[in-house]
């Protein structure tokens, strides 16, 4: 009897523990289990597609193909974040990227190859696809999987940091991604699959409370996270009738907010490179502390003291309206960087070069939000807006200095020799006054223009109103028009979250506006040659360019009409010219009048309240006499 | 600013194939690192000081297997100066390290 009561016991004891290991490890297996049925779902669809003929049975596959992209967005959450490289492989959105990332881009760019299912169901639409490198796709994203089985990523899921940087991605995902065409080619399964892939992430967010009941999420995220489910299926399936605003506005957005607060709370704690730009203590998509810019102090950067950083910022106003900058005294950055033209010159297609009579190839980029670029230039050249101010005053072409002269000019006026003698005292590594102490001030000056919001951002953030032509416009960016899936939500240029590097893209902009051929500028290929940077340029913000007229990387359009109408004619290709390596589809978007006159308001509505200032009243004095005839601003 | 008069000079090791305008190019980056470091991190990494127990010291295994990244603003636990340092000063201090001869 005794025997039997013991034996009951231990089995009682043994079903406990049992049961609480198994309640313990519920969120990890999850992740196994989800991931297990990712591969098995593709294997099937290998198998389908090595024994089947393309043609004749391609609807077959690409029902299939559908079916495995459902279990990719089971485990999407965890993979997105985890390990990004290896992800391209599983689904990624070009065969080959140049990458060059904030943290790799001290180095060349590395050249990635893509693989998955959205790449395989491109191909499939291309002529005569073949059946090996159909295979070839999915094969590769089979093999990228075991990367997510490695211990060294799977201890990750037994500490609840990970959790919330990776919802994190998830939710500047869903806010930039996952609602347009960007890695969905068949545009009727988006918002399906997004539905699909909320309910998924529920089912996640549940099992992770389980496990881990002392970081849960709170109430109220939860709560607007169901609220945002109920939300998106009772909108229309056909993302063109989405309303990517409300969506973004009054669920991505407070959720965003909500986890960052939980990120705070509780010290979460990151190694991730995926969290390299992200800043904890951004409450908003729609502010410009989302993600870290550029380094605009330079060789300022461990200064503190305010008032000393004032005094820096003061002389960087006057060296950037001061001509002395130049060999002819005559050209300042002012010159084509105008304060009161949103820092560009929208006078004309492209600046003049430094003889004042030819031009220079490119137009000038407005300075406002150009240190959220992570690669500076439109080929990318340079990696840090110091190096850029460095190039401009070297260049023949622009401003024609070099160093030694440029310090001389410089300390021969007395107030400029003075601060900068003081400034010199707080970077203890410099022996002496450098053009870097010069550029880095001028930098930390223009800087400021680019932290201002604009009409839209304030509308997505408060409760202010904005008109229907605005939202309709906003709406159709993100879907119909195809503009964000190129230029990403919030700074609507080619950085996409988690906002580590900047994509470059080939849309076949002409030399003229009756296109009669290509521009022979080569773009991206100058400083990366190969096949697909060959007259690539990076994606520009659509911030102020209601503003900052004209168009394109020379300057050949003054209206966004003309610029629409690029896009919406298929670029390049779409006007018979040959761009075998357009990266912009040369189908027409079919655009109404109506819908392009929606997407202007949109536009109108991201010109930033800047607050510009005036120009100095006087430039500081030279002891070089003839140099005090130079004019606030400079000549050209 | 004082901190050089009395400090005995840092002989660096440089590969021979590298040419001596190169040579001089990152002498003059390491000498830089070098201001930087004892300011900035020579408190807790002990090369000059006595610096802390259990926090690198940047002896010839440490300095390979201490990444560039966790400078950067990679490691949660602390680098709180060197996230505030400009791309090339992180650099001149790696610079310092990397080519900085160990008795």
């Amino acid at each position: 009897m005794k025997i039997l009561l013991v034996i009951a016991l231990l089995s009682v004891t043994v079903f406990c523990l049992s049961f609480n290991f198994q309640q313990e490890k519920q969120y990890r297996s999850l992740y196994k289990a989800s991931l297990s049925t990712f591969r098995e779902e593709q294997r099937e669809l290998l198998e389908l597609i090595n024994s089947s003929k393309i043609t004749g049975e391609k609807e077959k596959i690409i029902a299939a193909i559908h079916k495995s992209r459902k279990s990719l967005k089971s485990v999407d959450f965890w993979l997105r974040y985890f390990e990004p490289i290896a992800y391209r492989k599983i689904n990624g959105p070009l065969p080959v990227e140049w990458e060059n990332e904030v943290f790799e881009k001290f180095e060349p760019p590395y050249r990635r190859e893509g693989g998955g299912l959205t790449l395989a169901e491109l191909y499939l639409e291309e002529e005569n696809p073949e059946t090996d490198t159909l295979a070839k796709l999915i094969r590769t994203s089979i093999d990228a999987i075991a990367t997510f089985e490695a211990d060294s990523i799977t201890i990750e899921l037994k500490s609840p940091d990970h959790f919330f940087l990776a919802n994190r991605l998830f939710l500047l995902n869903l806010g930039a991604i996952y609602t347009t065409s960007y890695e969905c080619p068949d545009t009727n399964s988006i918002i399906p699959e997004l539905r699909h892939m909320m309910k998924e992430v529920k089912e996640i967010y549940f099992s992770f409370s389980q496990e881990y009941p002392k970081h849960s999420l709170s109430t109220e995220y939860s709560e607007l996270f169901e609220e945002s489910l109920r939300f998106v299926n009772s909108q229309p399936s056909q993302f063109t009738s989405f309303d990517h605003f409300s969506f973004i506005k009054n669920f991505v957005n407070p959720l965003f907010a909500m986890n960052q607060q939980l990120i705070r709370e509780y010290g979460v704690t990151t190694r991730n490179f995926n969290d390299f730009s992200l800043n904890n203590n951004s409450n908003s998509i729609f502010s410009k502390n989302l993600y870290n810019s550029q380094n605009t102090k330079g060789i300022f950067s461990l200064i503190e003291d305010e008032e000393l950083l004032a005094e820096i910022k003061s002389m960087g106003r006057l060296l950037f309206y001061d001509p002395i900058l130049s060999a002819n005294n005559a050209r300042s950055c002012a010159s084509c960087h105008n304060p009161n033209q949103f820092f560009t010159d929208t006078t004309q297609a492209t600046a003049f070069k430094f003889d004042h009579r030819q031009h220079l190839s490119r137009n000038t980029p407005s300075l406002v939000n150009s240190i959220f670029n992570h690669l500076v230039m439109l080929d990318g050249k340079h990696i840090s807006l110091q190096d850029q101010a460095r190039d401009v005053m070297h260049n023949p072409d622009e401003m024609n200095t070099n160093e030694k002269e440029l310090l001389k000019k410089i300390v021969s006026c007395k107030e400029y020799k003075e601060a900068f003698k003081k400034f010199l005292k707080h970077t203890p590594e410099e022996k002496e006054v450098r053009m870097d102490h010069i550029i880095s001030a001028i930098t930390f000056y223009y800087a400021d223009f680019s932290n201002y919001l604009s009409p839209f951002d304030e509308a997505m953030n408060e409760e202010i109103g904005i008109s229907n032509e605005v939202k309709n416009g906003f709406n159709l960016f993100m879907s119909k028009a195809q503009c964000a899936t190129c230029h990403f939500v919030p700074m609507f240029n080619g950085v996409k979250p988690p906002y580590i590097g900047t994509e470059f893209e080939v849309l076949g902009v002409p030399a003229d506006t009756s296109f009669t051929k290509l521009s022979d500028d080569k773009g991206r290929y100058l400083v990366n040659p190969a096949k697909e940077t060959l007259n690539a340029f990076r994606t520009t913000t659509v911030r102020n360019a209601a503003r900052t007229a004209p168009y394109m990387h020379n300057g050949v359009f003054h209206s966004l009409e003309q610029v629409i109408d690029l896009y919406d004619g298929g670029g390049g290709i779409g006007r018979n010219l040959e761009v075998p390596n357009q990266t912009l589809s040369s189908d027409s978007l079919k655009l109404t009048q109506k819908e392009k006159s929606d997407l202007i308001a949109f536009m109108h509505s991201l010109s930033e309240n800047v607050i510009f200032d005036q120009p100095p009243v006087k430039l500081p004095a030279s002891s070089n006499k003839s140099l005090n005839r130079r004019k606030i601003g400079g000549e050209y | 600013m004082v901190m050089c008069s009395n400090q005995k000079r840092t002989q660096y090791e440089i590969a021979d194939h590298v040419t001596k305008e190169n040579k001089e190019l990152l002498i003059e980056r390491a000498e830089k690192g070098k201001v930087l470091y004892k300011i900035h991190c020579a408190g807790c990494h002990g090369i000059f000081t006595k610096g802390k127990d259990s926090i690198p010291n940047f002896t010839k295994i440490q300095i390979d297997n201490y990444q560039a990244a966790a400078l950067i603003g990679l490691d949660p636990k602390n680098h709180a100066v060197a996230q505030k340092m400009s791309s090339q000063q992180v650099d001149y201090v790696v610079t310092f390290l990397r080519l900085r001869k160990i008795d």
